[in-house]
């Protein structure tokens, strides 16, 4: 798979480079709207993460000529301005996905992940882990033949997890992924523990042993490759 | 009520006391001239009598002379009102009598000559027929000018009106036309300025906000996403408490510069995409949104809705009522309970809730803090949507802890 990612922030597009590359996604990164403009016309990419702000140029005008050049690839907006008419025009332009700023990296890896699945990219709907498998297209996990009953936020949940096997999701990062903007509720942790705690007693019901872990105080994690 | 319609009744009121006063100016102006002819008329007929008599010793053929009254003399000529019976229709009539004396033969006479008076019911009729008519012509003049007025002098000035109804803020100000009247072009060139400054005003907020939203979160999103691998590495990190203080705090402080960028976005009308909402279905959906969460809680939602039509911006109603709805959920208790009423002119949400012993007036301000410290923001953000749609708010908390907020729609 390969990325073009462009964001005017050399120290965050550092971490977002490092954290891709180590999903093993190809990344190539562009600072400047002229340098990205350039690739664009060079080189075809499967997904495009573009940063609205850039110092010299705009990123609706890279969605455009993405769009003109290589309209199958994927588009993921960044902004910072979290504003409804950006949003609104990023996704007229023919974006797929947009995300604020601060983001997880969970977040934009499961936002890539999901992309590329809508598009059929990896010509897959379906992740598996340890057993469970989550058909992303039907919205249905089944633990082998098994099909197990989620509630929307608690298979919201498990993909997210799927998305970031092995990576510790921060309770934020959850609570953010599930409520979006509606995320400040004082005691959002609560739900996520109670969430979790109901995922956990269906995957265990389901006869299989949940690979949901608890990082203490900080989150949850995904282990990919249980010990026993 | 409209100029013209203003002008209309300002101008009757004024011009009834200038017709009183001409009525009365009127009736005895007739009335005195009436006496003047009468009294000359009078006068002349003596002269000439007097004059026949001195001449002929005898009167005239024709004459006025009503009585003779023999061997009485008048030093002068006297004048007198009187009141004689008109055989003809049975009524006083006034008449005006000159009283003089002659000498005829030796002896004295008074003679006494009359003339019919016009009657004063007579004169205050034809005072009301001069008046009636005079009201009839300045009616129609009056009409005639107004309008004239009204449409010529105040065109431009209506022009300005519409003009600046049909601005939008945010937009750049409109181009007032040139006029030669000197007030309409200072209120242009005034109206001009000041909405100028609100536009410059509002474009510089606008980007202040788009600035400092970019860079502040752009390096939060620095903070965040370092801190979030280093706290991934999990075990092999030492300090993953502080790490996590870091985290934490940058969560945060995204979340709160979220909100306040929300409310100042609010605050400078940016959100004026008005249009005729369906608010039924932007309350249905926030309770689903919310479902889940209240369902963990075991809060009873229990909802009575119908339909209501608003004219609106459909981002800021879905703030409005997530916002109500989250804060109903966040402070409600543990198998507590939440009602929703909404009709076409009010929404009611009544939920349980913690005691609060405070003004619930203070929990509309931005920061008021709650009892576990965190900032409330989300009911300073209703509190500025309602005043930007004139809705009314309040907020009332019984003593058995029952919160209920409504929104009266009606504006006004």
């Amino acid at each position: 798979m390969k990325l073009l990612i462009v964001e005017d922030n050399a120290k965050l597009m550092e971490t977002i480079t490092e954290t891709l590359e180590s999903e093993n996604f190809l990344c190539e990164t562009s600072l400047y709207f002229q340098n990205a403009h350039e690739k664009i016309f060079l080189y075809n990419y499967d997904v495009f993460v573009v940063d609205i702000n850039l110092p010299d140029g705009s990123g609706l005008e890279l969605i455009k000529e993405m769009k003109t050049q290589n309209p199958s690839t994927g588009i993921i907006v960044i902004s910072a301005r979290n504003s409804l008419d950006n949003k609104i025009e990023g996704l007229d332009l023919g974006a797929d996905d947009y995300i604020t700023k601060p983001f997880d990296m969970a977040e934009l890896v499961a936002r890539i992940k999901a992309l590329l699945r809508r598009r059929n990219f990896s010509g897959n709907s379906k992740v598996t882990v340890n057993g469970i498998s989550i058909d992303t297209a039907s919205r249905e996990v089944f633990a082998g033949e098994q099909k197990i009953e989620l509630t929307k936020s608690e298979y919201d949940i498990l993909l997210f997890f799927f998305s970031n096997p092995g990576r510790t999701l921060t309770k934020e990062s959850i609570a953010e992924h599930i409520w979006g903007d509606n995320m400040d509720l004082a005691d959002s942790f609560d739900f996520i523990y109670s969430h979790i705690k109901n995922l956990r007693k269906k995957i265990n019901a389901a006869g299989i042993n949940t690979p949901v872990k608890a990082v203490y105080g900080i989150g949850y994690k995904l282990d990919s490759n249980p010990t026993e | 009520m409209r100029l013209i319609k203003r002008t209309y009744i300002y101008t009757s009121v004024w011009l009834i006391p200038v017709l009183v006063i001409g009525s009365l100016f009127a009736f005895f102006i007739i009335e005195y001239i009436t006496y003047e002819e009468t009294d000359e008329f009078l006068t002349y007929e003596m002269e000439r009598l007097v004059r026949y008599h001195e001449e002929n010793n005898d009167l005239p053929d024709f004459h006025k002379v009503a009585d003779i009254i023999p061997d009485l003399k008048l030093e002068q000529p006297v004048f007198k009102d009187t009141l004689l019976l008109e055989s003809g229709d049975n009524e006083m009539v006034p008449h005006r009598e000159l009283r003089f004396s002659i000498n005829h033969n030796g002896h004295d006479f008074t003679i006494v000559i009359r003339h019919l008076l016009l009657g004063r019911d007579d004169i205050a009729q034809g005072t009301i027929f001069i008046i009636t008519g005079l009201i009839f012509l300045i009616g129609i003049f009056l009409v005639l000018t107004l309008n004239i007025v009204a449409g010529r002098i105040w065109h431009p000035f209506y022009k300005t009106l519409n003009k600046i109804t049909h601005h939008k803020i945010g937009s750049p100000p409109p181009d007032f036309d040139k006029t030669t009247i000197d007030e309409f072009s200072q209120l242009n060139s005034t109206l001009h300025s000041f909405l100028k400054k609100i536009t410059d005003d509002f474009q510089h907020n606008k980007e202040f906000n788009e600035n400092a939203s970019h860079e502040l979160q752009t390096h939060l999103a620095v903070i965040k996403a370092n801190a979030g691998k280093l706290l991934g590495e999990g075990n092999k990190t030492a300090h993953l408490e502080e790490l996590n203080k870091i985290y934490s705090a940058a969560t945060k402080l995204s979340q709160i510069q979220k909100s306040l960028l929300l409310l100042s976005k609010i605050n400078n009308r940016e959100f004026n995409n008005n249009e005729k909402i369906n608010f039924e279905t932007i309350l249905e959906s926030s309770l689903k949104t919310f479902d889940e969460v209240a369902a963990i809680r075991e809060i009873k939602i229990s909802k009575e809705t119908r339909p209501c039509t608003l004219l609106m911006d459909t981002g800021l109603a879905e703030i409005l009522v997530n916002n109500l709805i989250k804060n109903a959920v966040k402070h409600n208790i543990q198998r507590g309970s939440i009602s929703v009423k909404l009709t076409d002119k009010s929404l009611i949400i009544e939920n349980s809730g913690q005691g609060f012993s405070g003004n619930p007036k203070l929990l509309l301000q931005r920061f008021s803090k709650g009892k576990n410290g965190n900032i409330g923001i989300g009911l300073a953000i209703v509190k500025e949507i309602c005043e930007i749609y004139k809705f009314k708010l309040s907020y009332a908390i019984s003593e058995t802890n029952h919160h209920k907020i409504e929104i009266n729609f009606q504006q006004g």
